[in-house]
């Protein structure tokens, strides 16, 4: 009897870690305590409608353009993923109000509809639901926050050959592989690397500038592509590295490396952390003590929630790759919306997110079909403004974007870089 | 069940699953197959120390992780698939009896905690060592071919099933049950213990690294982490316990039933999936502690039981005597 319990008892335990294994973190927003798949469709639905094509047969319409996002709604990207949702939401809106996206393939305009999953911020469950997404004829991919998600779920676009839109992700290593269906309109790594120094150099006179640097690196694809670029990039602009520390993803304590960096005299701090790294560090820097005249954090400052850091996250500055100062045509639409429901100006990813729905939908009719291939030939051609600005492909699936530097002033996101009109100034010393 | 008729339902499920491979065209479906094919495999893995030698291990996944890495290092890093494998199961052979010595050491509780403790530092190491994701070359994944990699993975679990059933008829399996029953009066007649339970924790590896070489060359993209995650472990010893603890069929039903409930849930109630999932497995391992297979024993022994009253059947009981002593 008392062994059957013990069955009993393990094999509960068995599912709730297998159901459970990587969610529930949930350091920001939404869906706390759900450890499952959601799913949310976006949008009304249109009627079907019947077409006569060219060689006669008739072809019926779909309700609508399907589009699979996997995102990641739990988990410790929930915050960023929050903002990509929104992102696309905003813009499936826009294009379905005005009167969606014209097919000629089915001569009728077809509404936008998300189909959404959450992959809980885990990598394979990512990759698990875009192969079950793949079933439920949808006509592009789009793509979560941060690159392991990312790096995941590009592989099986390829195999599937499905195009597939991502932003939040400056993996350039990702666009080396030779894929042929990833499109992601997005600062990547080697853009990181040199607008930092480049923003300091503009930004501060020469002989004040923070010219001894640290970097703390998380040991990832992602970590050792963009540490090894700054380390590159740095004696070019005149900086020194001092000291280049990694961190495997979810460590808790980082007083050795904060200690290490407060010996080496570091002046100017860039970090790529994903959350809940980030905010972890910071603050244990603020129980430490110590905050250096200039700090960059890629990601994880983007976040509403980096405000409860109080002083120690204030100044800091983010490479999240976008602002709604940047000025392009429907920015104001989009930032309108934001301000009405969240109550602050666009975050950073909301922006670059809904870029990827103009382009899909641009491409779409472009291409006249919801065929795959041509979609993605369509893609590959695309030459169009978005509220991220002008975008054309290269051959890798990037494209020569804006990469612009806000920094948290006083809990809000100032632009300080480039300097466009608006743009604010930047806070120099943070210290 | 007679032999005749055991006989006859196996190469019914070998001939619907070679039949479902050759003609279904739907690569969600084949992926939900392969899916299915790996984790029975592994589950019948685990089953042959959980299950046949009672020691309940909760580091399984170690070696699953182990298969994959080794293959899919040695195969991307262009040797051929079957010499990769090979490689990949003498590592995890070796590895497993190094292992095995002081972790047998243990009993009951304390080896399962020794094997979690075991299976966490290596899922973790394996995080650090090995930091970026591993994808086919492109042009693999725009060529990808599903019907292969499914009668890989149909081979696979084929084998370990083979490996189960000989192990069942065997003196060796014998022994792994007896050391299972009572280790104490196993040793009193003669076998050994560390003997049966060492060989039952290298062939469960092996085979498990064998399902993970699957895995590896099944995957489009993952971490190398991935693999050797808990989550293995567990999804493994579900299985098995919703199928059948210590038979061969229960393995194979339970990973069909966790597979496909799982997807199927994850689109239809995809808010509720842990719940129903949940409720359903309480119930299942609190009714049918046999799980599946215990259910089915029991339905089978009501309608003979039912069929054995009706007149005219006692030729067919004859011949049923007949065929039981013959097994015997």
């Amino acid at each position: 009897m008392k062994t059957r319990k013990l069955w009993v008892l393990l094999a509960v335990i068995a599912l709730i870690v297998a159901a459970c294994s990587s969610s529930d973190s949930d350091d920001t927003t939404t869906t706390a305590g759900s450890c499952g798949t959601e799913t949310t469709t976006t949008t009304d639905t249109g009627s079907s409608e019947t077409t006569t094509t060219a060689g006669g047969g008739d072809m019926t319409a779909p309700d609508a353009i399907y589009l699979g996002a996997v995102v990641p709604q739990t988990g410790p990207f929930a915050g960023g993923g929050a903002q990509v949702v929104r992102g696309y939401t905003y813009c499936i809106d826009i294009v379905n109000e005005a009167g969606g996206v014209y097919v000629a393939e089915y001569d009728t305009n077809l509404p936008l509809e998300m189909i959404l999953r959450d992959d809980e911020s885990d990598p394979n469950k990512t990759t698990a639901a875009m192969e079950e997404l793949a079933g439920q004829d949808i006509t592009v991919y789009l793509g979560g926050f941060a690159s392991p998600v990312h790096a995941a779920g590009t592989a099986v676009a390829e195999k599937n050959q499905i195009p597939y839109l991502g932003v939040a992700t400056a993996l350039q290593a990702l666009h080396e592989q030779g894929y042929q269906y990833y499109f992601s309109p997005f600062p990547k790594s080697p853009d990181i690397a040199t607008s930092v120094f480049e923003m300091l150099n503009a930004s501060i006179p020469e002989g004040e500038r923070p010219t001894r640097v640290g970097i703390f690196a998380e040991a990832t694809d992602w970590g050792e592509e963009l540490g090894a670029l700054w380390e590159e990039a740095a004696p070019q602009y005149g900086y020194e590295v001092v000291l280049h520390e990694t961190y495997a993803p979810g460590t808790e304590d980082f007083t050795d490396i904060i200690l290490k960096a407060q010996a080496a005299d570091v002046e100017a701090l860039l970090s790529l952390p994903t959350p809940p790294d980030g905010f972890n560090i910071y603050k244990q820097m603020g129980e430490l003590g110590w905050k250096p005249p200039f700090s960059l954090v890629v990601r994880a400052a983007d976040v509403p929630t980096w405000n409860d850091l109080g002083d120690v996250g204030d100044g800091v500055v983010l490479s999240a790759g976008w602002h709604p100062g940047l000025g392009y045509p429907g920015i104001d639409a989009i930032n309108q919306r934001h301000i009405e429901e969240e109550g602050r100006p666009a975050d950073p990813i909301v922006g670059s997110s809904c870029s990827l729905i103009q382009i899909v939908a641009d491409a779409i009719e472009r291409a006249g079909t919801l065929d795959h291939q041509a979609v993605r030939d369509a893609l590959a051609a695309t030459d169009m403004m978005t509220v991220a600005g002008p975008v054309v492909f290269r051959d890798d699936g990037t494209a020569p974007i804006d990469n612009p530097l806000s920094q948290r002033q006083g809990g809000t996101i100032v632009l300080v870089w480039p300097q466009v009109e608006g743009a604010g100034e930047l806070l120099y010393p943070a210290n | 069940m007679s032999r005749t008729t055991s006989l006859v339902l196996w190469l019914a499920a070998l001939g619907t699953t070679i039949a479902f491979g050759l003609l279904v065209d739907d690569d969600h479906l084949i992926t939900l197959a392969i899916q299915t094919l790996i984790l029975g495999a592994l589950a019948m893995s685990w089953n042959i120390l959980g299950g046949f030698a009672g020691q309940v291990s909760l580091g399984h996944a170690a070696f699953f992780g182990l298969g994959a890495l080794i293959t899919r290092d040695l195969w991307l890093g262009g040797r051929p698939l079957i010499l990769a494998v090979v490689i990949a199961l003498s590592v995890t052979a070796v590895a497993a009896a190094v292992v095995g010595v002081p972790m047998l050491r243990f009993r009951g509780i304390y080896f399962s905690v020794g094997t979690l403790a075991l299976g966490v530092a290596v899922w973790l190491t394996a995080g650090n060592l090995w930091p970026g994701i591993t994808s086919l070359p492109a042009e693999d994944l725009r060529s990808y071919e599903f019907t292969g990699r499914y009668f890989v993975a149909l081979g696979v679990l084929a084998v370990t099933v083979i490996v189960s059933m000989w192990l069942v008829r065997s003196k060796l399996g014998l022994g792994m049950m007896a050391v299972r029953e009572d280790e104490e009066a196993a040793g009193a007649t003669g076998v050994s213990p560390f003997t049966h339970k060492m060989l039952a924790f290298v062939i469960s590896a092996v085979l498990a690294a064998l399902a993970g070489s699957v895995f590896g060359y099944f995957s489009a993209s993952y971490y190398p982490q991935f693999p050797f995650s808990v989550v293995w472990t567990f999804e493994a010893i579900t299985v098995v316990f919703v199928g059948g603890v210590g038979t061969i069929v229960g393995p194979l039903i339970g990973s069909l039933f966790f597979v496909v409930g799982r997807d199927l849930l994850n689109s239809t109630f995809p808010e509720l999936q842990v719940v129903v999932f949940g409720v359903l497995f309480i119930l299942v391992v609190l009714v049918l502690p046999g799980g599946f297979v215990e259910g089915g024993q029991k339905i089978f022994r009501l309608v003979s039981r039912r069929t054995a009253n009706q007149p005219g059947k006692d030729a067919d009981r004859e011949s049923e005597h007949r065929e039981g002593k013959e097994r015997i």
